[in-house]
C-alpha cells in the first residue's frame, strides 16, 4: 500500500469513526454515562477523558479479538491434516513491539489522566458556598454553614410498594452557579457521598474531614447515593441534590430557618465516642 | 514407552480390596500430594458451588425493586459478605493449592513435595479454619455481614455485635495459615526438588507461576494474618487498634489491600498457569516467547506489591497519581501474556477439544476484563465508577473469567492424569457454550448499570432508578450459569461409572510437559522413569522427536536416534 492511499485510508476511518459518533444516539456519544455534560465545572472533562479512553480502549480489544479470530479460523487443522506446524518458539522483534506500544499508550493514558485528575480535585480558595454533609447510619445531616441552618434527614422508607420515594428523601440545596467547598465526614462508621450525575463521590470518615470542590453550572434534581457498605439499611441510604437558583436557594435556606433549624449539627451526636467494642463483657 | 506400560500394571490394583472405612483414614492421614491436591481440589468445589448457591438468591433479590427474597437486608449482606469470602479465599485460593499440589512435582518430575506433612496441615488449616468461617451462619444472629474486605469500624463489635464477625476473623486467620504453608512448600519443591535436566529455564510455565504466585503468597498473606489478629483483639480484648479516633479506619485499608490486592493475582498466575499450558497442546507449537512470559509473569508480581491503594482512590488519603502510574503499568506485562498466548496459536495447526475451548472463552473475557482494569485505573474516571456495579463487572470478569474457566480448562485437560478416564467430549462443549452465555448474560450489563449509578452491595433500588430491565437481564444470565452445573456434575458421575480407561500416557497426542510422559492415572510415586529433559517440552521431544526442540534434536543425533 502507497503511502498516500494509507494516509487516505487513515482519514476515512477518522472521519468515518467522527461520523458515526455524532449521528449516533446522545447516550452513546457519552459512553452511556449519566445525562451529565454541563452540570459541574468538572463533568466535561470527565465525559471526554472516559470517551476517548474507550474508543482508545475498544481499538486495542477489537484488534486483539481480531488477531484470535482469524488465528481461530484460518489455522485450524483440517480434516485429514497431518504433521505438525513450523516450531516457532520466540521472535524478538514482535515481542517488544508488543512490549513498548502498549507501554507508550499507558504513558499517554496516564498523562490525560493526571491532568483531569489534578483538576478535579484542586481545592478553590474562599468557596461562595460552604456546607458540611455528615453522614450516619443510614442518613445525612446537611449544614449549610455561612446561612447557620441545617436540615438533618432520615433513611428512605422503601418496602417495595410506595411511590415517589424520590420526593420523601433529604435534599441538599446548591445555587447554580457558584463555587462550593463541602466537608465531609461520618458520625459511625465509613460512608461515601456519592452524587450520580456529578459523577464524583468521595470517602466520608468517622474523625476525620475529607472535602470536594466543584461549581454546579446546570439547574435540576440530582440522585445522590450512599457508596460504601454501612450496614444493614446501606441501601436506604439515598438522598437528592437540587442545583436551583440563587433566588430559590435564598428562600430554602429561609424556610429551614423558619421551621426552627437553626445552628448547625455538630459531632455531639456522633456514635463514635468509645470506639470500638467497649467493655466486651457487656456484649449483647 | 507403551509397551513398558502395558507390562507394569498400577502396583495399587495389587492390593486387596479396601473397606471404607480404610479408604476412609487413608485420605484422612494421607501425605501423598496427588491426595492432598484432590482434597484441596474437591473441598474448593464444593464452596465453588456452596458461595454460586448465594450468588443466585443475591441475583433474585436483586431481579424487580423492593423484592423480598431474603427475609431482612441484615441476611442479604451476609450473603454477599460470604460469597465474596469463599469465592476469594475457600474457592480460589485453595483451587490453585489443588492444582498446584496434584501438577507441579510431576511437572518437574519430583516424586512428591519437599514437606508432605506440613503439606497435610496446610490442607487440615485451610479445611477447619474455612469450616469456622463459614459456620457463622449457624448462630443466632447469622454469619459475618460487614462485606469481604471489613473496613473498621463497621467490623468492630459495636456496629456487627454478632458472634459470626468472630467465627469469620479467626477462621480466616487460621486458613491463611494453611496458605502460607502450602506457598513454603510449593517454593521449596521447586528449588530444591527438580529432575536432573530440569533448569529453571526449562519449567513449565504452570511451574514458573506456582512459584512466582507462592513468592506473593508469602509477601501477602502475613500482613493479612496480622491485621486479621488485630481486628480479633479489637473485637473480643477490647483493643483499639482500629479505632478512627487514632486512624484505624485508614490503618485496616492498608492492611487489608496491602493483602487484598496480590491476593488478586495469587488466584489469577496460577490460572494465566493451566492455559498456557493448555494453547501449546493444541495448536501443536510451542509456547510461544517463553522467557518474556515468564519475566511478564515476575513484572505482574512485582507491580502487583505497588497498587494496593488503588482500592483506596475515593478516600482522599491516598497519592493518587503513584498508584494510578503502577496500575496503569501492570497493563503492559499483561497485554505481553495475551499477545503471546495469540502467538502461540500463529501459524498452529488447532483443533478445539474441550481444554481449548474453555481456554479460548478465558481469552476473549479476560481481555474485555482487561481494559476495564485500564478504566478503573483512572482516578478521574474511578470517582464515579468506585463502589459501583461497574466494579463488580470488572471484577467478575477477571476473576469469573480467568479462575472459573480455567479452572474447567484443567479439569478436562488432566481428567485422565487424574483418574484415567477422559471427560465426554460433547457434554463438555454443551457446558461450556451455557457457561459462556450465562457468564456474558449475568456480567456485561452489569458495567452499565453501574455507569448510570448502581451502587455494589445494595439490597435493592428504586423503580425510579431505571435499573429494573439490566437486572432482569443479568438474574436470568445467572440462571444459565447456574443450569451449566448440571452437564459438568453428570458427566463427571457419567465417566465415573461408564468412562473407558485410557492406556495412554498422553491422550491427547500432543502434551508437552512431564505430566505426559507417565502413567494415567499417576503411579503412587509419579514415574516408573523419567524422560530426557533438554528443553521445557521433554514429553514432547520425546513422543515427536521428528519435531523436538533444537536441544533434544541435538542430544538426539549424538545417539544416533534421528
Amino acid at each position: 500500500m502507497s503511502k498516500n492511499l494509507r494516509r487516505a485510508t487513515t482519514i476515512a476511518a477518522l472521519s468515518a469513526l467522527t461520523l458515526v459518533l455524532s449521528g449516533c444516539s446522545p447516550e452513546l456519544q457519552r459512553g452511556f454515562l449519566p445525562d451529565s455534560a454541563g452540570v459541574t465545572n468538572h463533568t466535561d472533562r470527565i465525559i471526554g477523558l472516559w470517551t476517548t479512553s474507550w474508543i482508545v480502549l475498544l481499538g486495542v480489544g477489537a484488534l486483539s479479538w481480531a488477531l484470535m479470530a482469524w488465528a481461530l479460523i484460518v489455522y485450524r487443522r483440517r480434516k485429514g491434516e497431518t504433521g505438525m506446524p513450523q516450531q516457532l518458539r520466540y521472535n524478538m522483534p514482535i515481542e517488544t513491539l508488543f512490549t513498548v506500544i502498549p507501554l507508550i499508550l499507558v504513558l499517554g493514558f496516564f498523562a490525560f489522566t493526571t491532568r483531569d485528575t489534578t483538576a478535579i480535585e484542586a481545592k478553590t480558595e474562599n468557596p461562595d458556598v460552604h456546607i458540611e454533609v455528615i453522614a450516619k447510619q443510614w442518613s445525612w445531616d446537611f449544614n449549610y454553614v455561612d446561612e447557620n441552618v441545617f436540615e438533618s434527614g432520615i433513611q428512605a422508607q422503601f418496602t417495595g410498594t410506595e411511590e415517589n420515594i424520590m420526593e420523601t428523601l433529604p435534599t441538599l440545596y446548591l445555587p447554580v452557579g457558584k463555587t462550593v467547598q463541602i466537608d465531609l465526614t461520618a458520625r459511625d462508621v465509613i460512608h461515601s457521598f456519592w452524587v450520580v450525575e456529578f459523577l464524583y463521590k468521595k470517602d466520608m470518615f468517622p474523625g476525620m474531614t475529607n472535602q470536594m470542590f466543584f461549581t454546579p453550572l446546570k439547574e435540576g434534581t440530582y440522585v445522590g447515593k450512599c457508596a460504601e457498605l454501612c450496614g444493614e439499611y446501606h441501601s436506604m441510604m439515598l438522598f437528592n441534590v437540587k442545583v436551583v437558583s440563587e433566588q430559590e436557594y435564598q428562600s430554602q435556606m429561609a424556610a429551614l430557618a423558619a421551621k426552627g433549624n437553626v445552628g448547625l449539627l455538630s459531632t455531639e451526636y456522633d456514635r463514635n465516642q468509645n470506639l470500638p467494642g467497649g467493655d466486651p463483657s457487656i456484649r449483647n | 514407552m507403551a509397551t513398558i506400560s502395558e507390562l507394569r500394571t498400577n502396583p495399587s490394583s495389587f492390593s486387596p480390596k479396601r473397606s471404607k472405612g480404610q479408604i476412609i483414614v487413608d485420605w484422612l492421614t494421607t501425605t501423598d500430594h496427588k491426595k492432598i491436591g484432590y482434597l484441596y481440589l474437591i473441598t474448593s468445589f464444593i464452596y465453588f458451588m456452596i458461595a454460586g448457591v448465594m450468588a443466585l438468591v443475591i441475583r433474585a433479590q436483586l431481579a424487580l425493586p423492593g423484592l423480598e427474597v431474603v427475609a431482612s437486608k441484615e441476611q442479604y449482606n451476609q450473603l454477599f459478605t460470604m460469597h465474596g469470602t469463599i469465592m476469594l479465599l475457600m474457592f480460589a485460593t485453595p483451587l490453585f493449592a489443588g492444582f498446584a499440589n496434584v501438577l507441579m512435582p510431576v511437572q518437574i518430575g519430583a516424586p512428591d513435595v519437599a514437606f508432605p506433612r506440613l503439606n497435610a496441615i496446610a490442607y487440615w488449616f485451610f479445611s477447619f479454619g474455612s469450616l469456622i468461617a463459614v459456620s457463622g451462619f449457624f448462630t443466632p444472629q447469622g454469619a459475618a455481614s460487614f462485606g469481604w474486605f471489613a473496613y473498621a469500624p463497621l467490623s468492630n463489635t459495636t456496629f456487627s455485635p454478632g458472634i459470626g464477625g468472630d467465627l469469620w476473623v479467626f477462621g480466616l486467620a487460621l486458613s491463611g495459615f494453611g496458605t502460607i504453608l502450602g506457598g513454603v512448600n510449593f517454593i521449596t519443591t521447586i528449588i530444591t526438588m527438580r529432575a536432573p535436566g530440569m533448569t529453571m529455564w526449562r519449567m513449565p510455565i504452570f511451574t514458573w507461576n506456582t512459584l512466582v504466585t507462592s513468592i506473593l503468597v508469602i509477601m501477602a498473606f502475613p500482613p493479612l494474618a496480622a491485621a486479621l489478629f488485630a481486628l480479633g483483639a479489637d473485637r473480643t480484648l477490647g483493643a483499639h487498634i482500629f479505632d478512627p479516633a487514632n486512624g484505624g479506619a485508614m490503618l485496616w485499608q492498608h492492611l487489608f489491600w496491602f493483602f487484598g490486592h496480590p491476593e488478586v493475582y495469587i488466584i489469577a498466575l496460577p490460572f494465566f498457569g493451566i492455559v498456557s499450558e493448555i494453547f501449546p497442546v493444541f495448536s501443536r507449537k510451542p509456547i510461544f516467547g517463553y522467557k518474556t512470559l515468564v519475566y511478564a509473569t515476575i513484572s505482574i508480581a512485582a507491580l502487583s506489591m505497588t497498587v494496593w491503594a488503588h482500592h483506596m482512590y475515593v478516600t482522599g488519603q491516598v497519592l493518587l497519581p503513584f498508584f494510578a502510574f503502577t496500575t496503569m503499568l501492570i497493563a503492559v506485562p499483561t497485554g505481553v501474556k495475551i499477545f503471546n498466548w495469540i502467538g502461540t496459536m500463529w501459524k498452529g495447526s488447532i483443533t478445539y477439544e474441550t481444554p481449548m475451548l474453555w481456554s479460548l472463552g478465558f481469552l476473549v473475557s479476560f481481555v474485555f476484563g482487561g481494559l476495564t482494569g485500564v478504566i478503573l485505573a483512572s482516578p478521574a474516571l474511578t470517582f464515579h465508577l468506585s463502589d459501583s456495579y461497574f466494579v463488580v463487572a470488572h471484577f467478575h470478569y477477571v476473576v469469573f473469567g480467568t479462575v472459573v474457566f480455567a479452572m474447567f480448562a484443567g479439569f478436562y485437560f488432566w481428567w485422565p492424569k487424574f483418574t484415567g478416564k477422559m471427560l465426554n467430549e460433547r457434554l463438555g462443549k454443551v457446558h461450556f457454550w451455557l457457561l459462556f452465555i450465562g457468564f456474558h448474560a449475568t456480567f456485561l450489563v452489569q458495567h452499565w448499570l453501574g455507569v448510570i449509578g448502581m451502587p455494589r452491595r445494595y439490597a435493592t433500588y428504586l423503580p425510579e432508578d431505571g435499573f429494573t430491565e439490566m437486572n432482569l437481564i443479568s438474574t436470568a444470565g445467572s440462571a444459565i450459569l447456574a443450569l451449566s452445573m448440571i452437564p459438568f456434575l453428570f458427566n463427571v458421575w457419567v465417566t465415573y461409572r461408564k468412562g473407558v480407561k485410557t492406556e495412554l500416557m498422553d491422550p491427547w497426542g500432543y502434551g508437552r510437559s512431564l505430566e505426559w510422559a507417565t502413567d494415567s492415572p499417576f503411579p503412587r510415586h509419579n514415574f516408573h522413569s523419567i524422560p530426557r529433559i533438554r528443553s521445557e517440552s521433554p514429553a514432547f521431544d520425546l513422543n515427536h522427536p521428528e519435531y523436538a526442540s533444537p536441544e533434544a534434536k541435538a542430544s538426539y543425533a549424538k545417539e544416533g536416534r534421528i
